[in-house]
């Protein structure tokens, strides 16, 4: 009897609990987001500008914005800044938009900025050698940045998501993760997770009102998960769908596909550390032997564009800028005999003194066409008489860091900025160069690159820089990707963007 | 399944020969299955690795039976080589387990004392994990691979044996043949081989082949979540994975290897089922008149 009734108060308990949690939601305006595109794995995870990746969730989200932004041609717009102007080569002066306040209330104005930008460059890992910050003036509205040497593409770091301008007297709160910040944006976060943040509306943006109530950005590392999210209606919009479940959205009336080419880039890192990595013949054989057609036509259901080097067509130092070779097995298995691999032992595998020819393949789930990339490698590499040995991991960061691979696959987007620097800085010569690729004359170029101010010597400079990389076979590209948003059809304001990182604004609306 | 209450199966039984019939028909399903696996690599059509993008996502048809998957292999071949894979591995599961668990139940159980004492509470150690959970922790830290499933899955599958064993050799310890082997001289090991293990081979074996499906069940599960074998090998488990993604474009490439794991942990568990009626003392007394 005694039972009985403790089950009957239990269960009166969840159902009350539940009916809580259905009453609310009245005339709100909320929107469900659902993205493979925030995760601990990823390295965006938290909203801390100033770690890692983690200002692109910022930006993503409509929390932070930064001083300058790009338009849908790449080119760099004023945002939070109204005006720039370069004093002498070391010197740049901005001014600043007015009536901009932070979530936290206080006002931006150039002091606050300064405080925010030197804590950026004291602990980020990319920030301080991109921008070369001396040291910073503030008056009013005014920022002046003084350079250590000249610093032409200043402005477009600015518009990098690290350079998401939060308030620091604030600061951050929670870490890694869980970072919350105060941004500028059309919405604060409320409750910050590696796996969720719940987003409120910035009743005091400057940007006009913001229209949707709430939001939640999910993450999914799942894209079937993703995709059933979406058909039930847990969530209103994804980014980060696998390619080959568009044809369930596609022609359905109730939902809206929105994609554009981004230069966001599937590439590989050979490790020089590895020893028959050294040989490049085998890296050579290794590019020759993967179809990039076919994976980027099949595979990717024609969402994805065969890359040459490290910048789509869009760009005049893109793809027809540069030679390097193609899809070419019996080319490839020559080089490997010109090296020594042979399969001897008839097992369909090239070998060389007893030892056969195995390359480790590092690889990541979220982006979930780089695991199948590495299945048809495995078996196009095949062919030629690669064994690959796939290592398909969230910790594929541990593994890359420590060296642990032959061939590390991963993708970025190589010009966020609209510039060409930021791929050779960052990924060449700077710290996620996991391969330890090594050339003084990249390196000479690359600071040349740094330092040019001229657009077309950038443009030559870029196109010079990733024809040597091609031609040390340093690393490999293998499709430049569109970037997709799907919603239900009556969301609206929400588009894919080419730089990759703007997608909850203020234009947001769910009718 | 496996848990079965011995009377229930009567209602199926209409006469001591249909049980007969029924074993002899389900082990030639068995012998069959076990014969496809086996000839796996001569009998398929197409090379189960071969990538052809131009193929890819083929609806069944009379060219691919099964269609092909994303990558253009042919699923029917596919499924035939991972039957060798899924079948054989599971075989060599049931053997290890049955063979450690039986061996430490007898000694537990002939022994007693101590050792009894001893190993016994190392296997409740064990039965207390569930067992899925254990073996998943297992494969985490040993890493992916099938040798790596199945030794995990051998690590918590023992105890089930080694408990009804011992059972079973306690029942049989004191029993007058038992005591009339000891007075004739026989030693230990020949008492144990030659008295005790025939006359407990038969509920071993029942709960060896019951344990077939269920082997089978798991060691997919785990490839299924990536710890089992690892790609491009095929296994069935694997296989519907590779396929869930694509399950309401190509339905084919998780529904066909599912049907596999259905009809091959059907067979088997009727087999056992039947094995069990027809070694039942009930139905054998009958068997007897």
């Amino acid at each position: 009897m005694k039972k009985k009734f403790i089950a009957a108060v239990l269960a009166g308990a969840v159902m009350i609990s539940g009916l809580s949690v259905s009453v609310m939601a009245d005339k709100e305006k909320t929107f469900v987001y659902g993205t493979t595109g925030y995760s601990e794995e990823m390295g965006d995870a938290g909203l801390n500008p100033h770690d890692n990746y983690s200002g692109w969730s910022a930006l993503r989200y409509g929390v932070g914005e930064t001083l300058f932004k790009y338009n849908d041609n790449m080119e760099v717009e004023p945002w939070l800044a109204t005006d720039y102007e370069f004093v002498d080569d070391t010197t740049v002066k901005i001014t600043l938009r007015d009536g901009v306040k932070f979530s936290s209330g206080r006002t931006m104005d150039a002091q606050a900025v300064k405080e925010c930008l030197e804590n950026l460059v004291k602990v980020h890992d990319r920030a301080p050698s991109d921008m070369k910050i001396d040291y910073i003036d503030a008056d009013g509205l005014t920022l002046t940045i003084y350079t250590t040497e000249p610093c032409p593409a200043i402005i477009n770091y600015l518009g990098d998501p690290y350079g998401a301008i939060i308030d620091m007297e604030y600061g951050v709160q929670g870490e890694g993760g869980n970072a919350n910040v105060a941004g500028t944006g059309p919405y604060i976060a409320e409750k910050v997770t590696p796996t969720q943040i719940d987003l409120v509306k910035n009743e005091n943006y400057w940007g006009g009102d913001v229209k949707v109530d709430k939001v939640t950005v999910k993450s999914f590392s799942d894209g079937s998960a993703l995709t059933a999210a979406l058909q039930t209606g847990d969530i209103q919009g994804t980014y980060g769908l696998q390619y080959d479940n568009y044809a369930l959205f596609d022609g359905n009336p109730e939902y809206t596909i929105n994609s554009c080419a981004t230069s966001r880039c599937f590439f590989g890192q050979f490790n020089f550390e590895s020893e028959i990595m050294q040989d490049q013949n085998i890296r050579k054989a290794i590019e020759m032997g993967i179809d990039k057609e076919g994976f980027c036509s099949v595979i990717m259901e024609g969402r994805g564009l065969p890359a040459k080097a490290a910048f789509p067509d869009s760009f005049s130092y893109g793809n027809e800028a540069v030679e390097t070779v193609s899809y070419d097995p019996e080319g490839a298995k020559k080089l490997l005999e010109e090296s020594g691999w042979k399969d001897t032992d008839g097992d369909g595998y090239a070998d060389k003194d007893g030892q056969k020819l195995t390359i480790d393949w590092l690889t990541y789930p979220t982006r979930l066409e780089q695991p199948k990339l590495a299945e048809y490698a495995q078996a196009t590499l095949k062919e030629i008489g690669i064994d690959v040995v796939v290592n398909n991991t969230s910790d594929h960061m541990t593994y890359a860091a420590d060296g642990n691979f032959d061939v590390y696959v991963s993708s970025t987007t190589t010009a966020p900025t609209g510039d060409p620097e930021y791929f050779f800085t960052s990924t060449v010569v700077g710290p996620k160069n996991y391969g330890k690729y090594e050339n003084k004359e990249v390196t000479a170029l690359t600071e040349k690159l740094h330092q040019a101010f001229e657009p077309e010597e950038r443009a030559k400079l870029a196109t010079e820089l990733q024809q040597k990389i091609l031609d040390d076979d340093g690393f490999f590209f293998v499709s430049h990707l569109n970037m997709g948003i799907v919603t239900k059809s009556n969301v609206k304001g929400m588009a894919a963007h080419p730089c990759d990182y703007y997608e909850i604004t203020a234009d947001l609306d769910v009718e | 399944m496996t848990k079965k209450k011995r009377g229930s199966s009567s209602v199926y039984r209409t006469g001591t020969d249909s049980v007969k019939i029924r074993l002899i028909v389900l082990t030639v399903l068995a012998a069959l299955l076990l014969l496809t696996a086996l000839c796996a690599k001569y009998i398929c059509p197409y090379d189960p690795y071969e990538q052809n993008l131009l193929l890819a996502k083929q609806p069944p048809g009379p060219e691919h039976l099964l269609g092909t998957d994303r990558y253009g292999r042919d699923m029917f071949s596919r499924i035939l080589i991972a039957g060798t894979t899924s079948i054989f591995s599971t075989l060599i599961l049931v053997s290890i387990t049955t063979v450690t668990g039986t061996f430490v139940g007898i000694i537990c159980g002939w022994r007693g004392g101590f050792v009894d004492a001893f190993l016994m509470r190392i296997s409740d150690l064990f039965l207390a994990f569930p067992s899925l959970v254990f073996a998943l922790a297992v494969a985490g830290v040993l890493g992916g691979g099938v040798q790596n499933a199945v030794l995990a899955l051998a690590v918590v599958s023992w105890p089930k044996f080694a408990r009804l064993a011992r059972g079973l050799t306690l029942t049989q310890k004191e029993a007058p043949y038992i005591m009339a082997a000891r007075l004739s001289g026989s030693s230990t090991p020949a008492l144990l081989l030659r008295h005790i293990l025939p006359n407990i081979a038969g509920p071993v074996l029942v709960t060896a082949v019951l344990d077939i499906g269920t082997m089978m069940m798991e060691l997919a599960g785990l490839s299924f979540l990536g710890l089992g074998v690892q790609p491009p090998a095929a296994e069935w488990g694997s296989m519907i994975n590779e396929g869930r993604s694509l399950l309401q474009i190509a339905p084919w490439m998780s529904l066909a290897p599912g049907a596999a794991i259905f009809v091959t942990v059907l067979i088997f568990n009727l087999l056992g089922d039947t094995l069990r009626d027809y070694l039942d003392p009930e139905h054998k007394k009958k068997r007897g008149k």
